[in-house]
């Protein structure tokens, strides 16, 4: 049996999950400050009437690291960065950076050296304005990670205390800004969320629980709570993440579906593509800091059951922000949730406040409220399709660097538009309608994340970079560098090495069980010609597991 | 608004001419792990754009491909030029202010009849954009700056006889390297007199001679043509590391340069020191079209002080600039009938040579000397490509702007060579409907495609 759990920021909702059946669910409003509480009420009113034993997996995704981001509650961190020739990177010439000698180019060869004096200078200052966590990050470190060790060993020396990351195991991809930003959020959150991670592991030891322990990530993969240790930045959004791979879950296997989340002013809308989600190209923006951690595809459109409704002249407009609740639920304005109860589409709120605050906004229009509410509820739905229609053009008009991928064709529309959310059930077949697929209103849509976190696949991924020219190559995840060892090294040996690092990375998380289908996302061979001679050659090369879920749930809840 | 500059990259990964050819898949490789790793495309003012693909039609209406477009052009070609069509379209649109294609394979070679790949080129990116923005937008005025150490023979070729586009072409001599042409008297036919520039410069060139050509050359010709649009051949073996150009220039030059041409789209053209040169220069010239500060911008190895020019070379450089302008300033004394000698007819022979594939094309071209309207353009060619052999055709190419007399002329012609039986294929390109016909003479087949 599995369970699966979202720490949100007001609740914590639980599920568990057996066979591919809900067993059962739980809502637990969060203790404040008392995560471990919050853990253990979820654990006992799902787990009502089965043995701790027979748990095998328990999956949590949550928005803690989310929030103390968003609301800057982190630790502040001393930066130390290598950024070499390149661009004018005004944003960090401020006083807790301190900029060093030192450069590393695109193949990882040196091109300035690293001044250790002015490593020792910058210790002294920071020393002196309290710093106790430090950020060592230089441009291409993923490419020769050299100068980044040298200067965090340095620190490490003068001040062994002090907690020192490194930007090429924070941020292994190739952007610069990026890997400051997510070296410094990883230095500034670690500690904080050591205790999310024993508070974890405290509920599961009160409830006897020893089962395997993940952790949602991003991407809609997992990771084990305690590698999760390392990378907690890792953790930003898996809530939504969950929610996507639940709606997923909740959906017939290998279709193509939109996944609509329609919240309280914001509805959330995520792609699966013939039972894939899409990730989104980049990292995820969080708070004002750019990071290389690459999120599911969600697109957040500023409406929702919440949003406030105004007659201006003879035309409605809703606003994205929320002034309290809907006018039918004793709120001071008329909402899209109005417009569903005089329409009978919900039966959320009270009927005559309801129509008492459409026939307010059609007084001047003169419009019956039945009117009043169509249009809104129209207004709703036109928004939502053309943002739906925008999330598919920006797909398809994703940057292509091979003939390959330009050639491709990338139409697609969706076969089911999958409702989650409060007002879900008013708006999905509208918009079902208007984008041609099949409305899904699936049961359990409102613990959604909980099932999602509980099916997620643990997930792993190697990009190696081998450049025989000279004889190094690289893993990105790991941050890992090292000499060539093997001769003759061709593709077939590269490919190898590669499976060998991810099936070897499995087995030490104690996931060896997922490796049965290696994918190879990319496989990449430059020839390295010098004075017509070939010198070299770069192997690009990425292997993963299959991400997405379990299993999936029931029928599908598919409307007819 | 803030200034925001469009890029399309395509580095076409999966494509080359051949393994060790210098036009491989290694070749932006580099300048991708650089713009990546410096975090450009995250710039508010940089947005990032998936090339589209060129139709036939649309490089008909630059090019005569013998025996037709799919036998030359290849689908790296089409999305190459389909990535300049795309920036074209979002600066028209006022999306973008200006835009940079930086891709591969490049163009600015290929001549207005193609029978081959010539200096790495098969078809011109730049032309198929001026095409498709006088036939979509009705733009008249297009001036092309080619900044690559070759001459730009094929953009010259091409635009040679049109007065509306003004093509102009710093490069190392001819005398010194491939192509061999780009002489100061190649100036253009009679109806385009002067619509055509050729600067060509001594080996040794620095960034401070460059930028004399371009602020005492270049802008005032410029100025004086008022372009509606400006496109920059960009090739960047002007690099001081360049292992075909014999130039000194660096990456703070090319941005510089490019600050103060402001062309609307620049299009990756040649350049092939892809780990010294390439990285930093594309990066340097994209910083420049959006705004940014760029002066952090430097490779490896280059320091102040380390690059000097010649006194020779600057006295030289000045010489040509000189000659050029007092050309410029006399060029309305020059007439159409001075030009022709007083006939009806102005005609060259051309002998143009296929590098990539070793064979030889023999041309005469003719336009039409027309007082009232640009001509049109007869150009009898035989070559004896690899692919289908010995091969004579007639292609005749209208411009959008010509007189009535002119279009009924040149459909006369078109009608003749039909029944002429040494033309294997005869081309019509009517730019004043946008038509673009085939007759093959085997089955007497005539096909047309239309925009
Ligand atoms: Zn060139
Ligand atoms: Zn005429």
């Amino acid at each position: 049996m599995y369970i699966g759990i979202d720490v949100g920021g007001t609740c914590t909702d639980a599920v568990l999950l057996s066979e591919g059946k809900v067993r059962s669910t739980a809502k637990i409003y969060n203790t404040p400050n008392n995560l471990l509480t919050s853990l253990v009420q979820a654990l006992d009113s799902v787990m009502k009437g089965v043995s701790a034993g027979d748990i095998e997996r328990v999956v949590l995704s949550t928005t803690m690291i989310t929030n103390l981001i968003v609301e800057r509650k982190y630790d502040p961190v001393g930066l130390l960065i290598m950024p070499g020739p390149g661009r004018k990177l005004e944003h960090y010439r401020n006083a807790d950076v301190h900029i060093l000698s030192g450069a590393i180019d695109y193949r990882g060869r040196e091109i300035i050296p690293v001044n250790e004096e002015e490593v020792l200078q910058a210790i002294k200052e920071f020393d002196a304005k309290g710093y106790n966590k430090v950020a060592v990050v230089g441009k291409f470190s993923p490419r020769n990670n050299r100068h980044e060790l040298q200067v965090a060993e340095l620190v490490k020396k003068h001040k062994p205390h002090w907690q020192v990351e490194m930007g090429h195991r924070a941020g292994g991809q190739l952007n610069f800004p990026r890997r400051v930003d997510t070296t410094v959020l990883t230095c500034a959150t670690k500690e904080k969320y050591r205790y999310f991670v024993q508070s974890v592991n405290e509920a599961l030891k009160k409830r006897d629980i020893k089962a395997q322990v993940f952790i949602m990530k991003a991407d809609g993969g997992t990771m084990t709570l305690e590698s999760s240790e390392q990378s907690p930045v890792e953790t930003i959004f898996s809530g939504p993440a969950a929610s996507t791979l639940g709606a997923q879950a909740l959906t017939a296997a290998g279709e193509t579906s939109l996944v609509v989340d329609i919240g309280g002013t914001t509805t959330d809308l995520a792609l699966i593509l013939s039972g894939k989600p899409l990730l989104s190209s980049k990292g995820v923006m969080v708070g004002d800091k750019l990071t290389q951690v690459r999120t599911l595809a969600v697109k957040s459109v500023p409406v929702g059951g919440d949003s406030v409704v105004e007659m201006v002249g003879k035309e409605l407009i809703i606003y994205s922000e929320r002034m309290g609740q809907p006018y039918c639920l004793g709120g001071p304005f008329p909402t899209p949730t109005d417009a569903l109860n005089v329409m009978g589409l919900t039966r959320l709120g009270d009927k005559d406040r309801a129509w008492e605050a459409m026939s307010r906004l059609g007084k001047w229009a003169n419009m019956s409220p039945v009117e009043v509410a169509k249009n809104i509820i129209n207004l709703v739905v036109d928004t939502i399709v053309k943002e739906i229609e925008n999330m598919f053009l920006e797909w398809e008009q994703e940057p292509a660097y091979r003939i390959w991928e330009v050639m491709q064709k990338r139409r697609v529309r969706p076969q089911n538009v999958v409702g989650v959310g409060g007002g879900a059930a008013g708006f999905v077949p509208q918009i079902a309608i208007r984008i041609g697929g099949t409305p899904v209103l699936p049961p359990y849509a409102s613990v959604a994340n909980a099932i999602g976190a509980a099916v997620a696949r643990p997930t792993l991924q190697v990009t190696m970079r081998a450049d025989t020219e000279q004889n190094i190559f690289s893993i990105e995840e790991d941050g890992y560098q090292g000499k060539i060892n093997r001769s003759p090294f061709g593709f077939e040996q590269a490919l190898d090495l590669a499976k060998e690092w991810l099936i070897n990375k499995a087995s030490r998380m104690n996931i060896g069980d997922q490796m049965q289908d290696v994918e190879i996302t990319r496989r990449e061979v430059f020839n390295i010609v010098r004075d017509l001679k070939t010198t070299g050659k770069i192997y690009d090369i990425c292997v993963q597991t299959p991400r997405g879920i379990q299993w999936h749930i029931g029928a599908g809840g598919k409307l007819i | 608004m803030k200034k925001r500059t469009g890029l399309v990259f395509f580095p076409a990964f999966d494509w080359s001419i051949a393994p060790i050819h210098p036009e491989r898949e290694e070749r932006l490789l580099y300048t991708r792990d650089q713009i990546f790793e410096e975090g450009v495309l995250d710039l508010p003012e940089i947005i990032e754009y998936r090339p589209q693909v060129a139709t036939p039609h649309e490089i008909a209406r630059a090019h005569f491909c013998v025996p037709g477009v799919d036998d030359q052009v290849l689908v790296a070609h089409r999305i190459a030029a389909g990535a300049a069509i795309r920036l074209s379209d979002r600066i028209m649109s006022g999306e973008i202010n200006n835009g940079f294609a930086i891709v591969r394979p490049p163009g600015h070679h290929a001549m207005r009849v193609v029978h081959g790949n010539r200096g790495f080129c098969s078809i011109n990116n730049e032309a198929v954009v001026v095409e498709h923005l006088r036939r979509t937008y009705g733009i008249k005025r297009i001036a092309i700056v080619d900044t690559d150490v070759h001459h730009g023979d094929g953009t010259q070729d091409i635009y040679y006889h049109d007065p509306d586009v003004l093509f102009i072409s710093f490069h190392q001599d001819g005398r010194t390297i491939f192509p061999g042409t780009g002489f100061t008297d190649e100036l253009g036919g009679p109806t385009a007199y002067a619509a055509t520039i050729n600067i060509p410069l001594p080996p040794g060139v620095t960034d401070s001679s460059l930028l004399y050509v371009i602020d005492n050359l270049v802008l005032p010709i410029l100025k004086d043509f008022e372009p509606e649009f400006v496109i920059n051949s960009a090739g960047q073996d002007n690099h001081f590391t360049d292992p075909l150009g014999s130039m000194l220039i660096t990456a703070q030059g090319y941005a510089r340069m490019t600050e103060k041409l402001k062309p609307d789209l620049a299009v990756l053209e040649g350049g092939y020191a892809i780990e010294s040169a390439l990285p930093y220069v594309n990066l340097a010239i994209l910083l420049a079209l959006a705004g940014r500060d760029y002066s952090y911008v430097t490779e490896p190895g280059n320091h102040p002080g380390k690059i000097v020019e010649n006194s020779q070379v600057t006295n030289y450089v000045h010489q040509v600039v000189d000659q050029l302008q007092q050309m410029w300033d006399k060029r309305k004394d020059v007439t159409v009938s001075q030009l022709c000698g007083g006939s009806k007819y102005y005609q060259r022979h051309k002998n143009i040579f296929y590098d990539t594939e070793y064979f030889e094309e023999k041309q005469l071209e003719k336009v039409r000397a027309c007082v009232s309207c640009p001509g049109y353009v007869l150009i009898d060619s035989h070559a004896a490509q690899p692919k289908i052999g010995r091969c004579r055709v007639m292609a005749i190419s209208i411009h959008n702007r010509c007189c009535k007399n002119c279009i009924a002329e040149a459909w006369e012609a078109y009608y003749e060579a039909k029944k002429d039986y040494r033309y294997s294929y005869v081309y019509l390109q009517d730019k004043t409907d946008d038509t673009f016909i085939t007759f093959r003479r085997d089955d007497q087949k005539e096909w047309r495609t239309e925009g």
